[in-house]
């Protein structure tokens, strides 16, 4: 990992904050959230040639080779602008996972294609419970002769249909294991979900032996590694979401006047406002201990990144919501908008495992801190 | 870290190794804690921002908190009262200089103690809503009215007391801010009997207690100026204070919470373990805020996150109150010594109100937050600009 300044750090966030203010307003989400692809090529290109998208990779690899910190800083970014397209998918957790494992091959064939914007990469975890726990994957791999082939099915699979790259986790008489397949490969098929996130693209993939290639090195402890990073990254960008939708929320409460004065002088909203603004900072400071928890792999960081995936889905999800009832009738329309932070609370509460799932998580890593 | 800073700390560590035992936390030279307090006084440590003829030594800011660290590390008593007494900061702000050579060294040495005379029955979340009167008499004041909620008001040697000294202007115009002697036949002081049992409170009644004028902290009618700053520095030492405790207590809540729910046989309810999390989550996420909001001050930007505690750990101690009695079931019923898993659960269920509605109830510090926080509109007074006399505190 490499050594990144506090000034250096500084200056990633500042432009990526203004590419995003330039290439990521409002109306920007909106366009990009009716096209199939869901997400815009010229603002990847332009997170690719910003360094963004090889954020973790390594720098032998193309990457700039910055960690947990940095990722979860500029997803708050992310969250704020409501990034539509594959930056947590492809940037955090295929690059992520290929960094964990420890097929040097894999990483130097596929890494750079990653870092430079050319391909994009996803994971397949999950099943159609949805659950994210090891007894939810429903993928099987079969050794069959030379080559190993993939049958089940993996579900609500993030950016499947523009990965060039599909890393499917899967079950392996010796446990968990992640496998490489070519996304054009005979026997897959990628079936879009409606989301009702529509900055967010779900699929639904189904393996008919499909062949696969083994990530060497890439067990479920390296997976678990990956999932981490892309927890808190996660969680940052439900603080950074959180905060935004928050701003706007108190903005409006000074300019909104009903009864004489500003609604914001009323205390059953001012009252309001004062609790989402300890969720707001609650989750920034969860999210941000989390990651230097990973950084610094600290005695608590079991603990730290479990309270933060549950602690900032739920700010996130108190706040969208609580905002749209502080605005009124304003926000019960299509054109505000309020509801495009609730669809993705909603989405990203789900992402990786529910809250009462990290809750459980919590209460244990506790008590074997204890 | 400059070179002075290096000389103030050196300075001060060969003054505590001569003075004070870190081991055995005691005065070396033997005698009482306030014996050492009264020597850091004349050392000049106790308040080393202000000027040598005031019983400092002139420290910048970075110097002053050097002598604060020095002492921590040492857990020696006394040092960088310039930020933490409430008294001697209030009276060197406003004080006469006459004033402040007579109480001021006394506060600073530890030799004497201070009860807050604020909140009235009349005027709690509206303080400055206060009714206790003080009328000129000669070289005196005559004071008559009630206080309430005073800490510490037996054993106190000085109050510090706002009173009405003109009710012709509105309210906050006509307050004055006083140093009055406790020990006087004007003075009578009552437990309260509190909810929990305890008895941490008084109501203090002040029948002709007298105050010499020259006890008068800032001019007539800046009473409630003066009374911001005193509270500003009371909200410091609280702010700080919890912060210990809090962090001390996060890992002991942990272990009783867990523990509860072992002996009580929840530990494996799934139910339960939600609600453990939950609880213990609030008061994790506030620790984490509490160390940003450290960090980012440190790092030199203000941060709103302080203003924010008090809320925070009136949830937390009412949430983790909640979670303990669900956890223990039908036995939170029970109290005394032979039951004291219930009898703290019960009292820290009634006790949460302590932080909830003392120093500023929930609700007020909610507007405060919407308010100081969020820049949202102020709450309208519709007395604010009336004279007092008119005030439906007066009129009823």
């Amino acid at each position: 990992m490499t050594m990144i300044t506090a000034d250096e750090r500084a200056a990633i966030r500042e432009s990526f904050a203004r590419l995003l203010t330039d290439q990521c307003s409002e109306d920007d989400v909106r366009r990009t959230m009716e096209v199939e692809a869901g997400y815009d090529p010229a603002l990847w290109q332009s997170m690719a040639d910003m360094g963004i998208l090889g954020l973790i990779v390594a720098p032998e690899y193309g990457g700039i080779g910055a960690g947990p910190v940095e990722v979860e800083m500029i997803m708050e970014e992310a969250g704020a602008r409501l990034l539509a397209g594959p930056l947590l998918s492809s940037a955090v957790l295929a690059a992520g996972l290929l960094s964990a494992s420890k097929d040097t091959g894999a990483q130097s064939r596929l890494l750079p294609a990653l870092a430079s914007g050319e391909q994009k990469a996803t994971v397949a975890l999950t099943g159609d419970k949805g659950s994210w726990t090891t007894d939810g994957v429903s993928v099987e791999a079969r050794g069959e002769g030379d080559v190993t082939k993939l049958f089940g099915t993996a579900s609500f699979v993030t950016a499947a249909h523009v990965a060039d790259i599909l890393l499917v986790v899967a079950t392996t008489p010796d446990g968990l294991g992640a496998f490489e397949v070519d996304s054009a490969a005979p026997g897959l098929s990628i079936e879009r979900l409606e989301s009702w996130d529509r900055t967010q693209r779900l699929s639904r993939i189904v393996f008919d032996g499909v062949s696969a290639r083994a990530l060497e090195g890439a067990d479920e402890a390296a997976i678990e590694h990956a999932l981490d990073l892309a927890r808190v990254a996660l969680a940052g960008e439900q603080a950074g979401a959180a905060r935004r939708i928050f701003d706007i929320t108190i903005e409006y409460l000074k300019t909104r006047v009903q009864f004489g004065r500003p609604i914001g002088g009323f205390q059953a909203i001012k009252h309001m406002a004062a609790d989402l603004l300890i969720e707001v900072e609650s989750a920034t400071s969860a999210a941000r201990a989390a990651a230097q928890a990973i950084e610094d792999d600290a005695p608590d960081r079991q603990v730290l990144v479990n309270l933060a995936a549950f602690a900032c889905a739920d700010a996130f999800g108190e706040v969208a919501a609580t905002a749209i009832q502080m605005h009124g009738g304003i926000a019960f329309t299509w054109e505000h908008p309020a509801h495009l932070y609730l669809r993705r609370a909603r989405a990203d509460a789900q992402l990786f495992g529910s809250s009462d799932l990290y809750r459980e998580r919590y209460v244990a890593a506790l008590e074997n801190a204890a | 870290m400059s070179n002075e800073q290096v000389d103030v700390r050196s300075e001060v560590r060969a003054w505590l190794a001569e003075h004070w035992d870190a081991d055995a936390r005691r005065p070396r030279a033997g005698g009482s804690t306030s014996d050492f307090i009264a020597k850091v006084f004349e050392a000049g440590w106790a308040a080393p921002s202000w000027p040598q003829q005031w019983w400092g030594r002139g420290l910048g800011k970075e110097d002053a908190s050097a002598v604060i660290s020095e002492f921590r590390k040492q857990r020696a008593p006394g040092a960088g009262q310039d930020r933490t007494n409430i008294t001697a900061n209030t009276v060197m702000n406003f004080g006469s200089d006459a004033l402040k050579r007579k109480v001021v060294p006394e506060f600073l040495s530890g030799r004497v103690h201070q009860c807050l005379l604020y909140s009235e029955p009349g005027a709690g979340s509206d303080l400055a809503a206060i009714r206790t009167r003080a009328e000129r008499d000669g070289s005196d004041y005559v004071i008559n009215g009630q206080k309430i909620w005073t800490s510490g008001a037996m054993s106190a040697d000085y109050g510090l007391l706002i009173a009405r000294t003109d009710w012709d202007v509105p309210k906050h115009d006509g307050i004055s801010f006083f140093l009055i002697e406790m020990r006087q036949p004007g003075i009578e002081v009552r437990p309260i009997n509190q909810i929990t049992g305890d008895s941490h409170f008084n109501e203090v009644f002040l029948d002709n207690a007298r105050v010499p004028a020259e006890n008068l902290v800032g001019a007539e009618g800046q009473g409630w100026k003066v009374l911001q700053t005193a509270l500003a520095v009371e909200r410091l030492v609280m702010g700080e204070g919890a912060g210990e405790r809090r962090q001390g207590s996060a890992k002991s809540n942990i272990v009783s919470l867990i523990d509860i729910a072992r002996d009580a046989g929840k530990l494996g309810d799934p139910v339960a373990r939600q609600e453990i999390a939950q609880a213990m989550a609030y008061r994790q996420l506030n620790t984490l805020n509490m160390m940003r909001a450290k960090a980012e001050m440190a790092a030199g930007s203000s941060s709103p996150i302080m203003s924010l505690g008090k809320l925070a750990m009136s949830r937390i101690l009412h949430e983790d109150a909640r979670v303990m009695t669900r956890l223990l079931g039908a036995a939170s019923m029970l109290d005394g010594s032979d039951n004291p898993r219930a009898a703290d659960v019960n009292y820290r269920t009634a006790n949460a109100y302590m932080t909830s509605i003392g120093g500023g109830t929930d609700q007020i510090q909610r507007n405060i937050i919407g308010e100081r926080v969020l820049g949202l509109p102020r709450e309208t007074e519709v007395d604010r600009n009336l004279p007092f006399r008119e005030s439906r505190a007066v009129t009823g």
